[in-house]
């Protein structure tokens, strides 16, 4: 490109500090961060919420807000450097020559203006284009990233477009003035899996058609490893470890990377012999950061007197110059030391079945307008001939997108909705017609909820020992008020919260914390069937795995049923005993967790398999990318739910997945699944992940059917 | 002197502990927070001790003192009229001090009462939806539509207060805050039935006895042959109602608001796994969380009814003809206000300032609410 110079890096950090001023005074969010980006080179930054990798993007585009200012270090773009730089030049390097895509792509469009006008705004501003000029750019630059009918796309509101295609505009948006460098702020975390690999494979298009240089923040590791070149891990406010992918992923020198890993279920992780190790400990508050290392408190290396000492600095490995950790015991600790896992759970036994579902469906009326709806109302059917089974102390993964109907399945089992017909039945009792109000005090306290949204699910004005009694209150736990508290004490234990929690507020407590309250809450009446509504994915890596084992512990102990609701493979993979996988209301698959994360695969699990990115560099995947968005559930594709996005379609004769909804058809014992390919077809699939080293195996491939089998799946067999 | 001495305290006291004040501590972070409280303060000691400051009786006459201009010594005395004196000879000074009593006893009264309709309304109107909302929210409109002044005339006009109109109207909306009382008790304390009798039974007792004294003047007392403790005349009665009446519409809208949005948060589905009941769920885990806006609604809304006081006082519809009200007064003074205009400008100011300073202090909370 004509506007980047090629010998000097797009972007060079150094020593980079910010610090935001309130009213308890400074606090530093960044301190002493270095790092370049090469021209047309994709750099990862990773790191938990807090740590400071979106002030870091926002210093780049020198916008910090009121309270925030860069106290020291230097930015340089192209060799100039950005912090004295007057605003009139900023503004124009901002969106010409610095884009940045940001998480909810619905705020970053304005909603009254058509897309059209949005992106050709761009190259008018920047380059004094003409209308004309501008329209063709918006058109090609809208065919670039992948969105059919670029005409009508430009033509509509940003309200008209779904999430993934309200992101691709975005991005468009980014593209029209070419770039020489995009931040990406976790432009994927909004959307959905299959939605997010095809924005992934989108973006890691650009870099080699643009030569766009490109900054990725994540929390997400598999995003990054598929995406970028070199990563930054950032702990704190401080880069620990900075490095090339591979360096970085297979190669690490720094114990937090090394938690991280550990803490994340990779293929392989299993929760009765290689449970997930979480980071013991919370994330240091800014203004709460110990001397010396950051992570000195929660490492499993530390030694006091020489960790925490003084401040540590970035060193670089003797043999690679590019690979850089803060740690002082880089070279003393034994990396490559296999974990020592004392911990061998015996599985649990399945018992009776506890939970029976059969024929579930439930409907939804839905009107525009209460009072001049008329005749017209369409029906939503978020369930469809729903069943399903779960046994006592079994796990029951429910796997699916977002508006697959698994909330709604949940909502008829709470009573928080009463099915419009089928059959729900809990410990023999039918249930399903039943609301909440009708049921007894046992039947409720017996089924009990884990929410997803930490931050909303415990009541911000009540202390957390207050929340809890009122459960068991309601519950009829105990009769008295010391007995109570008692029972409340007891309960923090259980999910080992300290004590002294019970009178804090629930603004007090981090995120993994509320979700601990949430569970004791959610067993106080010693629930026998938790429902677990994505309890761990608003949290980040190192608290889902400590989350993840306390569900669990749970489980072993009272021998709890869990429905494990979840759109993330790799927890369910490793939490799961069954695996129910639902797609537009209907059940496409369901079976053990081996039997469904192997083939025969049901179309759209096997996209889901691939779509999931797994941080793990031995691990190949198979790049199955679907068409196209959910369709909706008011209207929903005739025959089979999946067959407008199907990758296998062609493979069945005639109309038939158009005209037909296929019958569960038995492919093991108790795995089933929802799908018109005849048997061969099911037989010759592939598995869709695979670990590498194996020399049948061809690279990066992204044709399936060139894809030579791995000798074997990855799954761990039990 | 008394006012100045308390406000010292209360701002020393404030500052001294504001970072355990929550909310209220971090007003003095704000420069138009401080000064809204400040403001608010002020009148609030004055209307206090209004006793101790008033130089003259507010309803003596001193044919002397006619018109005359701020300073005027009094004959015989050594103090003066400090703002004069009005067409009657009384002090202006002192009327504006003892104004502030009957606004700040009536404008924050008054607002607490359509509060509590406007919730205990609001919240089902906004949980539940459907026709319920569509039927609130209608009466909701039609009574905000209604000419304010209009209404206020009416209710004050003979024929219609002698159909007993004023005293239904009273007897309805009276009836909110014990309503909301009880459910409040009720839904929380049903698993404990011996705490709940206690509250339940207190609110009712209580809640009977000053709706007996305030909406049909029969107090208990009174009939037994003792003074009443809850009374009001017919006259402040109206004025009650009225600005009540007028009041709660908006709140009703608010709160129904507010209520829609918080009930799709997660700690409401929390609830209704548990099986609270609908009331527990309104009261007891959305109305604290919907407390931001209402504790900045309700500064404003005291400011809204302070200048609603004043128009009824300056249409002539105040509490009492000989009353020191600022309305009133500022309508008395208006007519000579070209040649004296020390009559209507201390009133005017004071109303000014009292109804600024809650703006202000409004707009302080506001700002400080949003911040976490």
């Amino acid at each position: 490109m004509s506007k980047s110079n090629t010998q000097s890096p797009i972007l060079e950090i150094d020593n980079l500090s910010i610090s935001f001023f309130t009213r308890l005074g400074e606090i530093p969010a960044v301190m002493n961060f270095s790092c370049v980006l090469e021209q047309g080179k994709a750099l990862g930054l990773v790191g938990e919420s807090g740590c400071g990798k979106s002030t870091v993007a926002l210093g780049i585009m020198q916008d910090l807000g009121v309270n925030g200012s860069i106290v020291g270090g230097s930015i340089k773009f192209k060799g100039r450097e950005l912090n004295n730089m007057p605003q009139n030049e900023l503004a124009k390097l901002r969106g010409s020559e610095i884009a940045m895509i940001y998480q909810e792509p619905m705020a970053s469009l304005n909603p009254a203006m058509k897309i059209s006008k949005q992106l050709m705004e761009v190259p008018m501003i920047h380059a004094n284009a003409s209308e004309l000029e501008a329209w063709d750019l918006a058109l090609e630059v809208v065919k670039d990233v992948g969105l059919p009918d670029p005409e009508r796309i430009l033509n509509s509101y940003p309200h008209q477009l779904s999430g993934g295609q309200q992101q691709r505009i975005v991005i468009a948006m980014a593209l029209m003035a070419e770039p020489a460098l995009l931040i990406l702020d976790e432009p994927t975390t909004a959307l959905d899996v299959t939605v997010e690999a095809g924005i992934v494979d989108l973006v890691k298009g650009l870099g080699e058609k643009y030569g766009t240089s490109m900054l990725f923040i994540s929390h997400n590791l598999g995003l990054i490893l598929d995406t970028c070149n070199d990563i930054c891990v950032m702990y704190s406010g401080e880069a620990v470890e900075t490095g090339s992918i591979h360096d970085v992923f297979d190669r690490m020198r720094h114990p937090y990377t090394q938690a991280l890993f550990r803490s994340i279920p990779l293929p392989g992780a299993d929760k009765n012999q290689r449970p997930l190790i979480a980071i013991p400990g919370n994330f240091p508050l800014p203004h709460e950061r110990p001397q010396g290392c950051n992570f000195g408190p929660r490492c499993n290396y530390f030694e006091s007197g020489e960790c925490d000492e003084k401040n540590i600095e970035m060193q670089e490995m003797g043999d690679n110059r590019h690979h850089a950790s803060r740690c002082i015991k880089m070279n003393t600790i034994d990396w490559q030391a296999d974990v020592v896992t004392t911990t061998d759970y015996k599985p649990l036994l399945p018992g009776a079945i506890v939970v029976e579902i059969e024929d579930l469906k439930k409907y939804y009326e839905i009107s525009a307008n209460e009072l001049l709806s008329g005749k017209e109302k369409s029906v939503v059917k978020a369930n469809e001939a729903l069943s399903c089974y779960a046994r006592e102390s079994e796990t029951l993964a429910i796997v699916g997108e977002s508006g697959c109907g698994k909330s709604t399945l949940a909502k008829v089992l709470m009573g928080l909705e009463t099915a419009t017909s089928g059959k729900v039945s809990v410990n023999g009792q039918s249930v399903g017609e039943k609301a909440i109000g009708d049921r007894s005090r046992e039947t409720v306290s017996s089924i009990q909820m884990v929410f997803q949204n930490p931050f909303d699910t415990l009541n911000p004005s009540m202390s957390v020992g207050r929340q809890i009694i009122r459960a068991l209150e309601v519950f009829g736990v105990g009769k008295t008020e010391p007995e109570h508290h008692n029972r409340m004490l007891e309960l923090l234990d259980l999910v080992k919260l300290p004590r002294e929690f019970a009178i804090r507020k629930p603004r007090q407590l981090s995120g993994g914390q509320k979700q601990r309250v949430g569970i004791a809450r959610a067993f106080a009446g010693d629930a026998q069937i938790v429902i677990a509504d994505e309890p761990v994915s608003a949290l980040d890596v190192s608290v889902q795995a400590a989350v993840t084992d306390l569900l669990m512990e749970l489980q072993r102990k009272n021998g709890t049923t869990m429905l494990f609701i979840s759109h993330d493979l790799s927890i369910v993979r490793y939490i799961a005993d069954r695996v129910l996988v639902m797609y537009l209301g209907h059940v496409v698959e369901t079976g053990s967790t081996d039997q469904v994360f192997a083939p025969p695969y049901h179309p759209y699990t096997e996209a889901l398999l691939s779509a999931v990115p797994i941080a793990d560099t031995s691990v190949e995947r198979n790049n199955i990318i679907l068409k196209g968005d959910i369709p909706s559930a008011v209207n929903p594709p005739s025959g089979c739910p999946f067959q407008t996005r199907c990758q296998h379609k062609h493979l069945v004769d005639g109309n038939l997945c158009e005209q037909e909804l296929p019958d569960m058809i038995d492919v093991a014992n108790g795995h089933q699944l929802r799908c018109h390919l005849s048997s061969e077809h099911l037989a010759a699939m592939k598995p869709v992940i695979k670990l590498a080293g194996n020399p049948k195996v061809v690279g990066d491939n992204h044709d399936l059917s060139k894809v030579i089998a791995a000798d074997k799946p990855v799954n761990p067999a039990p | 002197m008394p006012v100045w001495i308390a406000m010292v305290l209360t701002f020393a006291v404030s500052y001294f502990f504001r970072d355990r004040l929550g909310l209220y501590g971090r007003l003095f972070d704000t420069f138009t927070g401080s000064i809204g409280f400040a403001l608010v303060v002020f009148w609030l000691f004055t209307a206090i001790f209004a006793d101790q400051i008033i130089t003259f009786d507010p309803i003596d006459q001193l044919a002397g003192m006619r018109k005359k201009i701020p300073g005027t010594l009094v004959p015989d005395t050594l103090t003066a009229y400090l703002f004069g004196g009005d067409l009657l000879g009384r002090d202006i000074f002192s009327r504006m001090v003892m104004g502030s009593r009957t606004v700040l006893s009536i404008a924050p009264a008054a607002t607490i009462f359509a509060f509590m309709t406007g919730i205990t309304l609001g919240l089902p109107a906004g949980f539940y939806g459907k026709k319920l909302d569509t039927i609130l929210s209608f009466i909701a409109n039609l009574v905000l539509a209604f000419p304010v002044i209009l209404l206020f005339y009416l209710l004050v006009t003979p024929a219609v207060r002698s159909t007993g109109i004023p005293v239904i109207v009273a007897a309805v909306l009276f009836l909110f805050p014990i309503i909301f009382f009880v459910v409040l008790f009720q839904s929380r304390y049903y698993v404990q039935p011996r705490k709940r009798n206690v509250y339940v039974g207190l609110t009712l007792i209580l809640g009977f006895w000053a709706y007996s004294g305030l909406a049909f003047n029969q107090d208990p007392l009174q009939l037994l042959g003792l003074k009443p403790v809850f009374y009001m005349d017919s006259n402040l009665l109206n004025i009650f109602v009225s600005v009540v009446f007028v009041n709660s519409p908006t709140v009703f809208r608010i709160v129904r608001g507010l209520t829609m949005d918080i009930k799709t948060r997660d700690y409401v589905a929390a609830a209704q796994t548990r099986g609270e009941g609908a009331w527990f769920i309104m009261l007891w885990e959305i109305l604290p969380n919907a407390r931001g806006p209402l504790i900045v609604d309700f500064c404003l809304r005291i400011g809204y009814t302070t200048i609603l006081l004043g128009t009824l006082g300056f249409f002539g519809l105040g509490v009492s003809p000989e009353s020191p009200d600022w309305g009133m007064t500022i309508n008395e003074g208006r007519k000579l206000l070209a040649y004296f205009p020390h009559m209507a400008i201390p009133p005017a100011l004071a109303l000014l300032s009292l109804v600024l300073g809650l703006n202000l202090l409004g707009d302080g909370l506001r700002e400080q609410s949003l911040k976490d």
